[in-house]
């Protein structure tokens, strides 16, 4: 009869309905089309100095986002090994998606090693006027003769007559690294396991993540196809590197979001199910989730361009949120004493404190959103916006879908009965919890920093087995990661390369010294074009050399009318055009270049030396080898980044205090009194301090992801405590918000559970504090509670 | 009783004595063979000697003379130090290979040039009396005595085979006093290996003291 009157018109439920479909549609059309990121960069802050800008522009875009560590393991034997480590490079050569594909099989250096001694006067570093006067060839011939009549003399022999100063040797020297990777059967193998390396550069860039899964693929498939008919003692594939764990943590996250979000769903519905007995109720109460995750993606979609993956996974625990608001919803909108006006009754007495709770809970993240860090911000808009959609939801097309909440009973009597139990029962625990949360607070603060000592790969999305496994290819391989590099700036490409040589010859003292033990230049494949002038300027006339020769061979057993090849030669040098950068396309030499010169986003041109340290290295000594030199600059990539990531934790202690701080002024502006904000942020401070405390008692390292945490129990608990002040305020503790307040936090424990057992650290990380600490708020908020509830069942 | 007793122990006695003769008689009419040499080697702890160097190298017109220092610290560092004609430095210690000539330095992972590394761990499994290294990559014949022995060594990796053809070191007791080494394709070199005075003080007591401990199992 009133029925038309109270529910809502037709016209606006068509129009309510009508805009959340079609907000709902655009928001899963603009899902589709986003582009999902993986790679930690993201993570990595927006305004960094010079020298985090060297590193973050490696890490998106440099070698490392493109180097793949390729390991053949197992299997019968060395020899097996090495059979499929041929044949997977060789197809990984072919197939043109690599750059530079190596294994310690030398064959496909020949051509390079041509162009080399082609090339080699415009190569050889130490071509000086000097080295070729009578005494310097003599030195020369002296030493190239000493490396015949001894086991690398026959490598040696064929060329002495074109090259008796051995230039070539020289150069090769320089080419090859000094922590080379053991060889054996002809490829490289590790030290310490029965395996074989192969180390790979993709030809796409790092972020082309489609293009470098499709480069996995042809690894993977090389490799079936070579061990096709090993059967059961064939070798197995193992393969990291960033571009791989990029792939896998995109494909990992993804699959995990839908796990959590599938195994989240069941166990939630089963929960709901208990408690209405109804699947309608159930469907309705997945509504404001299912919008709010869409939400949250599109607007992250739509301000950052792109999702990261670990903003996707951190979606799944916004499940725990929003789906308080259908459970407050449908049970609050119950017993309305006229059929389909419970929604407006619920909109009067309960919707306030919804709202203040998701004020508070916006307050909170917003301090994410201002991050430097595109990666945190990402998280901060993700969760206003997939709260305030899932609220809106529940404020707005609950209401037409249900106008007088879920009929059903279910277990909630039950569920009622034991947070009423626990209410009257928990103040007498309220000393006790108090002495628990001085004592929390006490090893909090006596641990202080120390507590906070989760290192930027706790952030990481790749399992600690994944980071170990490549840590170990590394080590094989001898690639030299998170050490020292040396990098030069130049406006062109020649400054930056004159640069590079001046600190080469720098380091080469260092070498000499035994400091280091090698290092790797560009200039040594792609010499300044001054360097090769100057070479070329040394090099005699015919005549003259012929001269100095016949001098220089005096008394040596290698007569100078031996060397006319070598006169031919020198006098072809001095004719060779320069080499430049689009000679070296095309051959594996170009992979080098391309690996330690790069040019800069920002303008000009940059050049990377790797260092091998030797046995007496010492950074000191370094700076002071290099000093004077103002375009060169000595980065320490594990300094760096974890300075990055003290000034990240920093500025997201302060960001999560500004954010803490807008919630009590939001809460105290609402409440208007000093006693209600007391009693209302205090289980929720004393909530955050004992699993701060539980950590620190389980010696877990706590970082930036787990701050998150913190201000998620905040969030969260903020709806419990401002619904234990609402009971104060009204006297009223009636079976059905307390059912409420149960099975809302049943549900955020049981979710946050889940993330806490999930494979992915960064999730797990949040989880395993926001699990605890959301169960803690709402005992905590029973237990301050200073008016207990009124005994026996509340007005039904 | 009492001498019953006695003629048994007595006649134990004897037939003991017998069986210990019989096995000195025994033990000395052994051959020489690798494990004794490995023994008498690995006695010497660490060593320096001075070294002459021929090399014979097909199209060169006479022989490359080079002259210099060997030295060996037990276990693993090995050391050549060219003085003439031109002064160079090789050294390996562990799994580290450093060149030092005309000034400039180079090290290298020694395991990452196989052939390399069956050479150096040849020598400083000869040296350390390390029989198994050596055998890992050598086929080894040994000849002569503990005061005059030559080991024949022929290389079993294909890779080092292709360079080296055969190795020959040659000594006395603990000592090493020749290598001779020739390559495919004909060049030779010849090695004479002369202890330090000093080093060889300390090196002479280990011969005779190798001798008779040969005798004394």
């Amino acid at each position: 009869m009133t029925r038309a009157a109270a529910a809502p018109g037709r016209r606006r439920v068509a129009l309510t309905l009508g805009l959340w479909l079609l907000a709902l549609l655009a928001g899963a059309t603009l899902i589709a089309r986003t582009h999902f990121s993986a790679d930690l960069s993201a993570f990595l802050p927006a305004s960094p100095d010079a020298r985090q800008q060297i590193l973050i522009e490696q890490l998106q875009s440099g070698i490392a986002s493109r180097t793949i560590f390729i390991g053949i393991e197992g299997g019968r034997d060395a020899a097996q090994r090495a059979v499929v480590s041929r044949a997977v490079a060789r197809a990984m050569r072919d197939s043109r998606l690599f750059d530079l594909v190596q294994n310690g099989d030398t064959s496909d250096w020949k051509d390079t090693g041509t162009w080399v001694f082609d090339h080699r006067y415009l190569l050889a570093a130490g071509l000086t006027p000097e080295r070729f006067s009578a005494a310097g060839l003599r030195d020369a011939i002296l030493d190239s003769l000493s490396m015949l009549g001894t086991p690398a003399g026959n490598a040696l022999k064929p060329l002495l007559d074109r090259d008796p100063t051995g230039e070539t040797q020289r150069i090769a020297e320089g080419l090859i690294p000094a922590s080379s990777p053991r060889s054996e059967e002809g490829v490289w193998v590790s030290r310490t396991a029965p395996r074989a390396l192969i180390l790979a550069t993709t030809h796409a860039a790092g972020s082309d993540l489609d293009a470098i899964a499709l480069a996995i693929a042809r690894v993977q498939g090389a490799f079936d196809e070579a061990t096709r008919e090993m059967a059961g003692d064939g070798p197995s594939l193992e393969m990291t590197g960033a571009p791989v764990f990029s792939v896998q943590s995109r494909d990992q996250i993804k699959g995990e979001a839908i796990h959590l979000a599938v195994v989240g769903g069941i166990v939630m519905g089963a929960l709901l199910l208990l408690a209405f007995a109804s699947p309608r109720a159930l469907v309705i109460a997945l509504l404001p989730v299912a919008t709010g995750v869409v939400g949250g993606t599109a607007a992250v979609s739509l301000v950052f361009g792109e999702v990261h993956g670990l903003t996707m996974g951190f979606g799944s625990t916004l499940i725990g949120e929003t789906v308080d608001y259908a459970i407050y919803y449908l049970i609050q909108a119950r017993g309305a004493a006229v059929a389909g006006t419970g929604w407006q009754r619920w909109r009067d007495i309960h919707w306030p404190t919804v709202r203040l709770g998701l004020l508070t809970s916006v307050c909170g993240f917003a301090a994410l959103v201002f991050s430097g860090f595109p990666g945190l911000a990402q998280l901060g808009v993700f969760s206003i916006a997939g709260l305030v959609a899932a609220a809106l939801v529940a404020r707005f097309v609950l209401p037409v879908l249900a106008p007088d909440g879920a009929t059903g009973m279910g277990m909630r009597r039950q569920m009622a009965q034991l947070a009423g139990f626990l209410v009257r029962g928990l103040p007498r625990l309220r000393w006790l919890l108090s002495g628990l949360g001085v004592a929390a607070l006490a090893l909090v603060l006596w641990q202080g920093g120390y507590l906070w000592r989760a290192n930027l790969g706790a952030m990481s999305p790749v399992p600690k087995a994944m980071q170990s496994l490549d840590a170990e290819l590394r080590e094989d391989v001898g690639a030299s990661d998170g050490g020292t590099l040396v990098v030069v700036h130049g406006s062109d490409m020649q400054a930056t390369l004159r640069s590079t040589e001046a600190a080469g010859q720098r380091l080469e003292a260092l070498v000499d010294k035994g400091d280091l033990s090698g290092f790797e230049t560009v200039t040594r494949v792609l010499p300044s074009e001054a360097s090769q002038a100057a070479r070329i300027a040394s090099l005699p006339d015919a005549a003259t050399l012929r001269s100095r020769l016949a001098e220089a061979t005096q008394g040596l057993p290698l007569p100078a009318a031996r060397l006319e090849p070598f006169i031919a030669d020198v006098q072809a040098a001095r004719a060779l055009p320069m080499i430049r950068r689009a000679d070296l396309a095309g051959t594996p030499l170009d992979a080098v270049v391309g690996a330690l010169m790069f040019e800069r986003t920002a303008g000009g041109w940059s050049t990377l030396i790797s260092l091998h340290p030797g046995a007496s290295f010492d950074p000191a000594r370094l700076a002071a080898a290099l000093d004077g030199l103002p375009d060169v600059q000595v980065v320490n990539v594990g300094d760096e980044l974890s300075g990055l990531y003290k000034r990240y934790l920093r500025d997201a202690f302060v960001q999560v205090m500004l954010g803490a701080l807008a919630v009590v002024v939001l809460l105290a502006a609402w409440l208007r009194s000093g006693r209600r904000l007391l009693a209302v942020c205090l289980p929720l401070v004393v909530a955050v301090v004992l699993t701060l405390g539980g950590m620190a008692a389980l010696h877990v390292p706590l970082g930036i992801l787990h701050l998150v945490g913190l201000l998620l129990i905040v969030a969260v608990g903020s709806n419990y405590a401002l619904f234990f002040d609402q009971l104060r305020e009204t006297g009223r503790a009636d079976e059905d918000t307390l059912a409420s307040l149960m099975l809302a936090n049943l549900t955020t424990v049981v979710s946050f559970g889940l993330i806490a057992i999930s494979d992915i650290p960064a999730l797990s990380s949040i989880g395993r504090v926001v699990a605890p600490g959301a169960l803690l708020a709402l005992l905590l908020s029973a237990a301050f509670a200073r008016t207990a509830a009124p005994s026996g069942s509340g007005p039904r | 009783m009492i001498s019953g007793s006695k003629i048994r122990i007595e006649r134990w006695g004897r037939a003991l004595a017998a069986l210990m003769l019989s096995w000195l008689f025994a033990s000395s009419a052994w051959a020489f063979d690798l494990p004794e040499l490995m023994g008498l080697l690995a006695q010497q702890k660490s060593g320096e000697a001075r070294f002459t160097e021929q090399r014979f190298v097909r199209g060169l017109e006479g022989p490359l003379d080079a002259s210099g220092v060997l030295s060996f610290t037990a276990p693993d560092r090995l050391v050549r130090r060219t003085l003439s004609p031109r002064p160079e430095t090789m050294s390996v210690e562990g799994n580290t290979l450093t060149l030092s000539r005309g000034g400039r330095t180079r090290t290298l992972a020694l395991d990452s040039m196989p052939e390399l590394l069956g050479m150096v761990e040849a020598m400083r499994g000869t040296l350390s009396g390390n029989g198994q290294s050596l055998q890992r990559y050598f086929r080894s014949t040994l000849s002569g005595s503990a005061t005059g022995w030559r080991l024949d060594l022929e290389p079993i990796d294909p890779r080092l085979a292709a360079q080296v053809r055969s190795m020959r070191l040659s000594g006395r007791g603990g000592e090493v006093l020749g290598i001779d080494m020739e390559f495919i394709g004909g060049d030779r070199s010849v090695m004479a290996i002369t202890p330090e005075r000093g080093a060889g003080t300390a090196a002479v007591p280990s011969a005779p003291s190798a001798a008779s401990a040969r005798t004394t199992p």
